[in-house]
């Protein structure tokens, strides 16, 4: 259904959205910007490929759950930066929260006992 | 152009930033101190491909569109296939909507509206006179050639004479031609180039010029094996040799009376002068650039007063050229039934589109908890009406493609009721812009129709909807529309009805009309003399004389006559005086009556009554006194209280030398009268003449009474008539049934189409007030269930719901009256002994379609009255 991007990424599926909306919160961003931010924020454990990244970019974008403008770089050169939408907030906060109980669950399967103890 | 250009647009913002992205990254490697050479290099390997990345981030925002659109077919496609009942109603009402209308139509557009197919049409005229005593379009050749010499109104003005039948040998057996003589200017007036060969040159229209003709394509191909040898061929036309120099296509008719399937074509060779008084040519020209009508007619009419000053008995001096553009002199001979018929197709298109409307909110309806559910798990409002707006237009084009093959499957038989009456503007073929058209109208009701209660079902309040959806029990929302449109359907449905009812009516008693003759075991057919071998009045009345002798000798041939024209066909009229005429009658009041030139046995075959007198012997001749008989309407006109017996009328008299003729007539006997011009016509003045003493008759229609069928009988004339002469050919073999029945064609026409248009509406109507009901009584069940439970009869609940449809049916009928009394009155011209308010057939068609929806209520009725309390609780 989404072509060829869902066979590129699948195993950031969902991730990769969590991942950009979280990096945009702290403001917009161009998305060389975006690829450094993830790669400094995750201590450069993750490298996002940017076959990965663009594409969801625009697919955040006509969602609307992002919002994209060109602004004018130091340098006098059109560069498009990306910025967080009120609606992409709300897609935020139900991805994070989607995000914890996905890592809860997959924690209680990796290490039962512990899981349960602190049930 | 604009969608490419925000297409380029998008790619090239996609590569602006991936450029920017390298720019970036290479900044980066510099930064860290990298040599600027590898820079470059090193940055495009982290990156990737490029073109990959662009190619994927672009596919982002497209593909998604069509994935819908396909996913929303593929599920309107099952929604249909799961509901095959609406689906098949709905299909073939767009069917025979869409049909019908492409059908008739394209034969109106043909007839009435389609522009002539010549080149310049919009300046090609009929040139004609008002104010003249015979009336109608046609001129005499002086006219003619005093119109052709002002040249500063036509680029071309071109005569058309009717000739009659030629005889053709050197093609086979001796043959009888449908031929036109035209003047040598009317192919380039009307801009028409012939299939093959040439047009007749100028020397060819001149007296003493070569002797040519062409042939029309049908009978080139029947005739001749379609041999494009045959030009430059000698054929003989009445004894006279000419040469073959073209073929005219079988596209190319003109449009006028009596020209179509003409199979040979001849020049007119103009003389320089002419004191031919006969209005016998019509006339057609092809105007300047410039020139208006009324200018030709300002400069023609002074030509006109020319002539009147030096013919007065020929042309009156208040007479004054006239200008009818050739495609309004066509359309205007159509007269009011294409009009009809397209009005009887737009009812039926709109009862079509109100069904298939209704149809669609009934499915909307019984969907709004579908849709509901849809929208609570997350469907966009857009996304609904998406699906909703795809299941209609889906259901639309099917009922298009089967309109199509309707239209395809029921086009010839539709033609094959078109009277050969009717003129028409080339050929008719199905048109391919009329069914693009109707296609147009039916996917925009789709579309229409299908988006009220797609909007309707996004704009709904989910929680609401849910919670009514879940209790069927409500007929609030669309209901009003839905009672409308069905009020609607059998409204326009009866004034189709009654339209039709109306002309059925006036058909059969059009079929009642007693003829004045039998037309019983009677075969008619023509026999022309060519003038060249017959060129005396006494060679004709012999040839005539023997060959009836010949066929009254033939066992099974009970009596022979002929005549000039047959009954029921129409013919020749001309005026007359009363010889010392008793009754003093003003110069305005013409004596004008039918003229028929028959011979002895017409009555005898005919059997028409001798009221009267005497009728014809075989010694009334040239040699003997002048005779004439005369029918009762001419006897009660003219000699009103006396018996015009023994009194004298001298024809043509009052019409100029020329019409004269040599002496006046004795009133021998008075007949019966019969219809001369049309079943629905009433008798007129008719004059017999016998053969003998009218030396001009040259074509003759011979009528033979036989005692067996006589279509078998013809091979036997045909030899008969070869013992006669063995050159003569027969042509227009028919029985007088079929002359009868050819006479009605125009109304069988009509009321047939009419009477089809009304059964289909009355289907539609029926369908529309079934379905409305019975939607409603599955809405109502729980109602009917609760109503049941609290002591309500089987009956009671059957009459509430069949009230119900009476009401709506009963509504319907009502405003359609109203509309008929308005609409039915523009037919009187088309009506016969009926009048456009006729009581019985208004009652009739209103009873006929309050029972008619009666009856379609009865099965949900039924359904109701059937409910079980304790199941219909439960439905919920």
């Amino acid at each position: 259904m989404k072509g060829h991007y869902q066979n590129r990424i699948e195993l950031l599926q969902g991730t990769l959205d969590l991942i950009i909306l979280q990096t945009l919160q702290w403001g917009p961003q161009h998305g060389y910007g975006i690829c450094q931010a993830i790669r400094a924020n995750s201590g450069e454990v993750l490298q996002v490929d940017t076959g990965s990244l663009y594409p969801a970019l625009h697919r955040l974008e006509r969602q609307k759950w992002i919002g994209a403008d060109w602004k004018v770089s130091e340098n006098k050169q059109r560069v498009r930066v990306y910025r967080l939408t009120a609606k992409g907030k709300k897609q935020l906060l139900a991805e994070r929260s989607r995000w914890a109980q996905l890592q809860e669950a997959i924690a209680g399967i990796l290490s039962p006992a512990k899981g349960e103890s602190e049930a | 152009m604009r969608f490419f250009g925000r297409r380029g647009r998008r790619d090239r913002e996609i590569q602006e930033e991936i450029d920017r992205h390298l720019q970036m990254a290479e900044q980066a490697h510099i930064e860290r101190g990298e040599a600027p050479e590898e820079v470059r290099h090193a940055a495009r390997r982290e990156f990737g491909n490029v073109d990959l990345v662009h190619e994927v981030t672009r596919s982002q925002w497209r593909g998604r569109w069509m994935e819908h659109l396909l996913q929303d077919i593929r599920f309107g496609a099952r929604m249909l296939r799961r509901n095959p009942g609406f689906t098949l109603v709905a299909v073939m009402t767009l069917a025979l909507g869409i049909g019908a209308n492409t059908a008739v139509f394209s034969i109106v557009n043909a007839v009435l509206l389609r522009p002539l197919p010549f080149p310049h049409a919009d300046r090609i005229y009929q040139v004609g006179r008002t104010g003249n005593r015979i009336g109608g379009s046609s001129i005499s050749l002086p006219i003619f050639l005093a119109w052709q010499d002002e040249e500063n109104v036509f680029e071309h003005l071109a005569l058309i004479r009717w000739s009659g039948p030629e005889t053709l040998t050197g093609a086979g057996e001796p043959l009888q031609v449908r031929s036109l003589s035209v003047s040598t200017e009317l192919f380039p007036a009307l801009g028409v180039q012939p299939a093959l060969g040439r047009a007749f040159l100028p020397d060819e229209g001149k007296p003493g010029g070569p002797r040519v003709l062409m042939l029309g394509e049908g009978f080139w191909q029947s005739h001749f094996g379609a041999d494009p040898k045959v030009l430059g061929r000698t054929l003989t036309v009445d004894g006279e040799l000419f040469t073959v120099v073209g073929v005219l296509s079988r596209d190319f008719e003109l449009p006028i009376p009596g020209a179509r399937d003409i199979q040979a074509w001849f020049p007119v060779q103009l003389p320089a002068l002419s004191h031919n008084p006969s209005n016998e040519a019509l006339c057609v020209g092809l105007l300047k650039p410039g020139i208006t009508p009324a200018q030709a007619e300002a400069a023609l009419t002074p030509l006109l007063a020319d002539l009147s000053r030096q013919f007065p008995k020929m042309i009156g001096a208040q007479e004054r050229a006239h200008l009818v553009r050739l495609r309004d002199f066509v359309s205007h001979r159509a007269g009011s039934a294409p009009l009809l018929l397209l009005g009887a197709v737009a009812f039926l298109l709109l009862i079509v589109c109100a069904n298939v409307a209704n149809l669609l909110l009934a499915r909307a309806a019984v969907r709004k908890r579908e849709m509901a559910i849809r929208a609570a798990i997350g469907a966009g409002r857009g996304r609904i009406i998406r699906q909703l707006l795809t299941e209609s237009i889906l259901l639309a084009l099917l009922g298009g493609l089967m309109g199509v093959m309707v239209c395809y499957f029921c086009f010839d038989f539709v033609v094959s009721l078109v009277p050969a009456s009717l003129l028409r503007v080339g050929m008719v073929r199905i048109d391919i812009a009329v069914l693009a058209a109707s296609f147009l109208v039916s996917l925009l009701t789709g579309a229409v129709f299908g988006l009220v209660p797609a909007l309707d079902a996004a704009r709904q309040d989910l929680n609401l909807s849910l919670k009514e959806a879940a209790r069927p029990s409500s007929t609030a929302g669309r209901g009003w529309l839905r009672s409308a449109l069905v009020v609607s359907e059998v409204a326009l449905a009866l004034v189709l009805l009654m339209g039709a009812a109306l002309l059925v009516e006036s058909f059969a008693r059009l079929l009642r009309v007693q003829p004045g003759f039998d037309s019983s075991h009677l075969l008619t057919f023509q026999v022309a003399l060519p003038t060249k071998q017959y060129d005396s009045p006494d060679k004709r009345s012999l040839l005539f004389k023997r060959a009836t002798q010949g066929f009254s000798a033939l066992p099974g041939a009970e009596q022979v006559g002929l005549a000039n024209v047959l009954p029921l066909r129409g013919g020749p009229d001309l005026l007359f005086n009363i010889v010392g005429g008793t009754r003093s009658i003003s110069q305005e009041t013409a004596l004008d009556a039918d003229y028929r030139i028959i011979s002895p046995g017409y009555f005898s075959v005919l059997r028409i009554a001798l009221l009267h007198g005497r009728g014809f012997k075989d010694t009334d001749d040239h040699a003997s006194q002048a005779v004439a008989v005369i029918n009762r309407t001419m006897a009660e006109s003219f000699w009103p209280g006396m018996d015009p017996i023994g009194h004298q009328i001298w024809i043509g008299k009052p019409m100029g030398p020329s019409w004269t003729e040599p002496m006046p007539r004795e009133i021998v006997g008075v007949v019966e009268d019969i219809r001369e011009g049309s079943l629905a016509e009433p008798p007129d003045a008719t004059m017999y003449i016998p053969y003998t003493q009218a030396p001009q008759t040259d074509v003759a229609f011979f009528l033979v009474r036989t005692t067996g069928d006589p279509a078998a009988f013809v091979p036997s004339i045909r030899s008969a008539l070869k013992n006669v002469d063995a050159a003569l050919p027969l042509s227009s073999v028919t029985t007088m049934e079929e002359v009868v029945a050819a006479s009605l064609g125009d109304w069988r026409f009509r009321t047939t189409l009419l009477a089809i248009f009304g059964g289909i509406a009355l289907f539609i109507a029926t369908i529309g007030v079934y379905g409305l009901v019975s939607y409603s009584v599955t809405q109502r069940t729980h109602e009917m269930g609760i109503r049941a439970a609290l002591g309500a009869k089987p009956g009671g609940l059957l009459r509430l719901v069949i009230v119900q449809g009476v009401k709506l049916a009963g509504t319907g009928v009502l405003i359609g009256m109203v509309a008929a009394l308005a609409l039915t009155r523009l037919m009187t011209g088309l009506l016969y002994g009926t009048k456009s308010t006729d009581p019985w057939t208004f009652a009739g068609v209103a009873i006929l379609l309050v029972l008619v929806t009666v009856a379609a209520c009865y099965f949900p009725a039924r359904r109701a009255a059937r409910v079980d309390p304790v199941v219909a609780l439960r439905y919920e």
